[in-house]
């Protein structure tokens, strides 16, 4: 029963955090690789860059000489994304309003 | 500590499945609120309650808030069939992106990061701050960072406003919905 109490208490290593941070990351690249809604592409690099985010805050906390630099980061790094979702929601308002569509394989007029 | 975690690796990333295989999108919309909300979840175990704050305010207000305005004004919510919402790479995507996971989880995981222990990051919105400005030794870059973030955002805006702004003369496109 002690036991149960002291692993349940347990700190949980870094490589923890780490390996849901990079199982988050796979999760968005599949979704930003096979969805074709471009709204949901946007979603889908969002939850990248949240996986990115986390890491970066683990590596913070954990290491001694990091500084806590990651935390600084990612409030630039959450800064930078909302900017980019405003300037890409508004790209795709822009293509709804002169292909009438948001689907991403027919909006293909680059294509050579 | 353990039960948070299990509970929050739970929710990120049984959301995060939810955004990529929800057949409407409004409800991909609120699962990736639900994984913001884990991810927040996680700043509050890493000792950064700040960035919590900050995660729950831009995150899972503004920017889920302004996806749902984009849904909105695109599309008209409806469930769609499974084979409409996803292109041909399904598989091929699976196995690219489950490549890289598990190809990152190897990395990471097997890598010696050396002496490692919880509690080295900024606990205080006080210190956060001076990092972020600047102050402290070391960290100097980020007054540079803070700036060109900071003039970023105003470039973002307005180039937001000028791309979505309906054109003069450019009304009558109305008339085809």
């Amino acid at each position: 029963m002690q036991q149960l109490v002291e692993q349940l208490n347990a700190q949980i290593p870094l490589e923890g955090y780490l390996t849901v941070a990079a199982i988050m990351f796979a999760i968005g690249a599949w979704g930003a690789l096979i969805r074709r809604n471009a709204v949901v592409v946007f979603m889908c690099v969002e939850l990248m860059i949240n996986a990115v985010n986390l890491t970066l805050v683990a590596f913070a906390d954990f290491l001694p000489g990091a500084g806590g630099a990651g935390a600084g980061y990612t409030v630039l790094i959450i800064a930078i994304a909302a900017a980019e979702v405003a300037v890409g929601l508004a790209i795709v308002l822009a293509i709804f309003r002169t292909r009438r569509t948001v689907n991403i394989d027919e909006v293909d007029s680059l294509r050579g | 500590m353990t039960v948070a975690f299990a509970f929050l690796t739970g929710m990120t990333l049984v959301s995060a499945l939810g955004v990529v295989l929800s057949r409407s999108v409004v409800h991909s919309a609120l699962f990736m609120s639900g994984a913001f909300l884990g991810v927040a979840g996680f700043f509050v175990m890493l000792n950064v309650p700040v960035l919590a704050a900050f995660q729950v305010l831009i995150y899972v207000g503004a920017v889920t808030v302004v996806i749902l305005f984009g849904i909105m004004f695109t599309q008209r919510p409806q469930v769609r069939r499974f084979r409409t919402i996803i292109n041909r790479q399904i598989w091929p995507g699976f196995f690219a992106a489950a490549g890289v996971g598990a190809f990152l989880c190897y990395i990471l995981a097997t890598e010696g990061w050396g002496e490692t222990g919880p509690g080295n990051g900024a606990r205080s919105v006080a210190v956060l701050g001076r990092s972020l400005l600047g102050v402290d030794e070391g960290l100097e870059i980020f007054s540079l960072l803070f700036e060109a973030a900071s003039v970023l955002l105003l470039v973002a805006l307005v180039a937001a406003i000028a791309i979505s702004r309906r054109k003069e003369g450019a009304g009558g496109e109305e008339a085809g919905r």
